[in-house]
């Protein structure tokens, strides 16, 4: 049984949708013949930041819209706020969208643009003023009222696309790619700020981003998509540390999946013989008996380094990262790599054994090919 | 050779002259050529000689003729020829008329701008859902449809308008269509030679130009900036009136102007299906020039259409930026 069912099983039995921001029940989604997204159900509570991560055409964007309402599921149920809102359109959902290219009306300026959806819904023109300019202290742009969209920069743009949406006091703030268009450094300073953001307001965030090191940094949960599934759902820490499939382990931080055969499991750790390199001890979250052929997650930094004559390892590169040494070693077909510290590590050709132990190695029943 | 470390002591170098490039190989008048700023000046130069061929032809063939023909309205026309004796008499003949024949030319002008106004009013309302269907609606066949639009501009001007002729005629396509319906004896079955015809042929004229010029604008507008709308709690009509129409607002007036422009001054049409009674200004202006030979009176004319079109497209660009604020 893997996490994805684990979770479904769990859904299931909680009926009470109270205390939850968003459901999904089953959702289905599939453009003319490209299914996007298989019977995906998800939980969202109260108050949290959880991230949509996957490879580009994984069914996170589509998720998104499905929540935000500009796409109707082929099958399954979307919940906002415990009410049934799968065939309600964009503008009577308690959901505002920060889109990937922050979607600014350029032909209005930047405080009738925050104002924008206030406005059509008639609110009052004075609490209409200090609701903006609640929104616009708080994302830090109340000088840049008068300016049009094309004269901000694009950190100052994706404040305005926050401000806009965040006004309209949502149940659940969605939001796109929103870093995407920035620069490295931008982003960095744009994450620390979405958070304190998320701190502040206590709204729900749902978060799309294919940055596996974006969704580590920001999330409470991160729900890990492949192929229009969930892989996993699960802490960042406890993805990085105990990933649910050979796709997790290898899109979340960097691995190494090598193949063996399973020697034993019990209690949960299986022992898997992976001919030259030796044997190794992991976690096991699923059924593995004895002669199984088996695949391996074991991350660069658990693998140690040992120089041995006559071994039929030898380091082909040598590469410096930082303080790390990051070391791609040659093992009968199949390339290991390894971050050692400086002054460890063998130069390039010398014969190597290496030593594959951690808590994070993982055992998985699906061979990589 | 770092030659950016003090800016201040080398702007006077700048300005100093090249007096001879190929003489020493140091000091400050060879470093001179691989000055930044230099390069720039020559780039913008290079820049300018760029612009020449446009504003060559720009000048011989839009701003020369406009001039003489500046000129010329004041000038006076003698037995045979122009006499090149400054006056405003040509301007108050069209303004207030002839002592004699009344005013003959501000009532005619007046209505030809009104007839370019309900073109450009009719080719707006016929243009704009065809052109926001194109850009948004539309997916499968919107190559199909586009040449749809553009296929009638592929026939000459004065086909066009000579089809009108027979689909409006006594027994034309319409009147035939009409009398089969018993309808032969109304009103709608003797269109031809009438301000209507003229109407009807310049909307269809200039309709294409105008879709082409709105959907060109509608096409720009990101498809995200419709959803922003709607996840902002704006239904489908408020998003229209408040986000697609002002970005759409520039391809409407680039439309009209060309649309009011060329339909208030044509002259094809009322000749072909708006019959005698129904001459405009571009009628005018033409006999002046072909038949008459009062040159300096058609110059005039031509001028004074100019102004009005142009100030009602400046009075329409001011309240379109206006707008924006």
């Amino acid at each position: 049984m893997n996490a994805l069912e684990a979770r479904s099983s769990e859904i299931s039995h909680s009926d009470s949708l109270g205390s939850l921001a968003v459901r999904l029940d089953g959702v289905t989604k599939s453009y003319d013949s490209v299914v996007a997204l298989k019977g995906l159900s998800l939980d969202v509570a109260e108050g949290e930041f959880i991230t949509l991560l996957g490879p580009s055409g994984c069914g996170k964007t589509t998720t998104l819209r499905l929540i935000g309402g500009f796409e109707r599921p082929n099958a399954g149920a979307v919940y906002v706020a415990a009410k049934d809102v799968t065939n309600e359109p964009p503008y009577r959902r308690p959901v505002n969208t920060v889109f990937q290219q922050y979607a600014l009306f350029p032909h209005l300026s930047i405080y009738k643009n925050i104002a924008y959806g206030l406005r059509h819904a008639r609110v009052p023109k004075a609490e209409i003023q200090q609701r903006v300019g609640q929104k616009m202290e708080l994302m830090e742009i109340a000088d840049l009222g008068d300016r049009k969209p094309n004269q901000l920069s694009g950190g100052q743009q994706q404040r305005v696309a926050l401000a806009r949406a965040l006004v309209m006091e949502p149940r659940v703030l969605l939001l796109d790619e929103p870093l995407g268009a920035l620069d490295y450094k931008l982003r960095k300073a744009m994450q620390s700020e979405l958070k304190r953001v998320h701190r502040e307001v206590g709204v729900t965030f749902i978060y799309v981003t294919h940055d596996q090191e974006e969704a580590m940094t920001m999330s409470d949960r991160i729900v890990v998509m492949n192929k229009g599934r969930i892989e996993q759902l699960g802490g960042p820490e406890e993805i990085y540390d105990n990933p649910a499939t050979p796709f997790v382990a290898g899109f979340v931080g960097d691995t190494n999946l090598v193949n063996g055969v399973a020697r034993d499991c019990r209690a949960g750790r299986a022992t898997v013989d992976l001919g030259v390199m030796g044997v190794v001890e992991g976690i096991c979250r699923e059924e593995i008996k004895a002669g199984d052929q088996v695949c391996v997650s074991v991350r660069p930094e658990d693998v140690s380094v040992t120089p041995m004559p006559g071994s039929p390892i030898t380091v082909r590169d040598a590469m410096l990262v930082g303080s790390s040494i990051h070391l791609t070693m040659l093992a009968d077909d199949t390339t290991v790599t390894a971050l050692v510290p400086r002054g460890s590590a063998a130069m390039p050709g010398t014969p190597v054994a290496v030593n594959l132990v951690g808590p994070r190695v993982c055992v998985y029943t699906k061979v990589q090919e | 050779m770092s030659r950016r470390r003090n800016p201040e002591v080398e702007i006077p170098e700048l300005s100093r002259p090249i007096t001879n490039p190929g003489l020493p190989q140091e000091g400050p008048v060879v470093e001179y050529f691989d000055d930044v700023a230099d390069l720039g000046a020559r780039r913008r130069f290079g820049g300018a000689m760029l612009g020449i061929p446009v504003i060559g032809w720009m000048a011989f063939f839009l701003a020369f003729p406009y001039v003489l023909l500046l000129l010329q309205s004041f000038w006076e026309v003698g037995l045979w020829s122009t006499l090149r004796i400054w006056n405003v008499q040509n301007y108050t003949a069209v303004l207030f008329g002839r002592s004699l024949a009344g005013n003959i030319y501000l009532p005619v002008m007046l209505r030809s701008i009104e007839n370019g106004l309900m073109v450009t009013v009719l080719a707006t309302f016929i243009g704009f859902p065809v052109a926001y269907l194109l850009a948004f609606k539309v997916r499968r066949h919107r190559m199909l449809v586009y040449t749809l639009v553009i296929v009638p501009l592929w026939a000459s001007y004065l086909l066009r308008a000579y089809a009108w002729k027979v689909i409006l005629g006594n027994h034309g396509l319409l009147g035939s269509v009409l009398d089969h319906i018993g309808l032969g004896n109304s009103s709608l079955s003797n269109i031809l030679y009438s301000r209507t015809a003229i109407i009807i042929t310049l909307t269809h004229i200039f309709t294409p130009f105008m879709i082409l010029s709105i959907y060109s604008v509608l096409e720009r507008v990101p498809a995200s900036l419709i959803s922003a709308s709607k996840d902002l709690g704006v239904g489908r009509l408020g998003t229209f009136f408040k986000v697609v129409l002002p970005l759409s607002l520039p391809g409407v007036i680039a439309g009209a102007t060309f649309t009011l422009g060329l339909a208030a001054g044509d002259f094809v049409a009322p000749l072909l299906v708006g019959g005698p009674g129904n001459l405009m200004i571009g009628n005018i202006i033409y006999s002046e020039f072909g038949a008459t030979g009062d040159y300096p009176l058609g110059s005039a004319i031509a001028f004074i259409l100019l102004v009005f079109v142009v100030v009602l497209v400046a009075i329409s660009t001011l309240a379109e930026s206006r707008e924006q604020i």
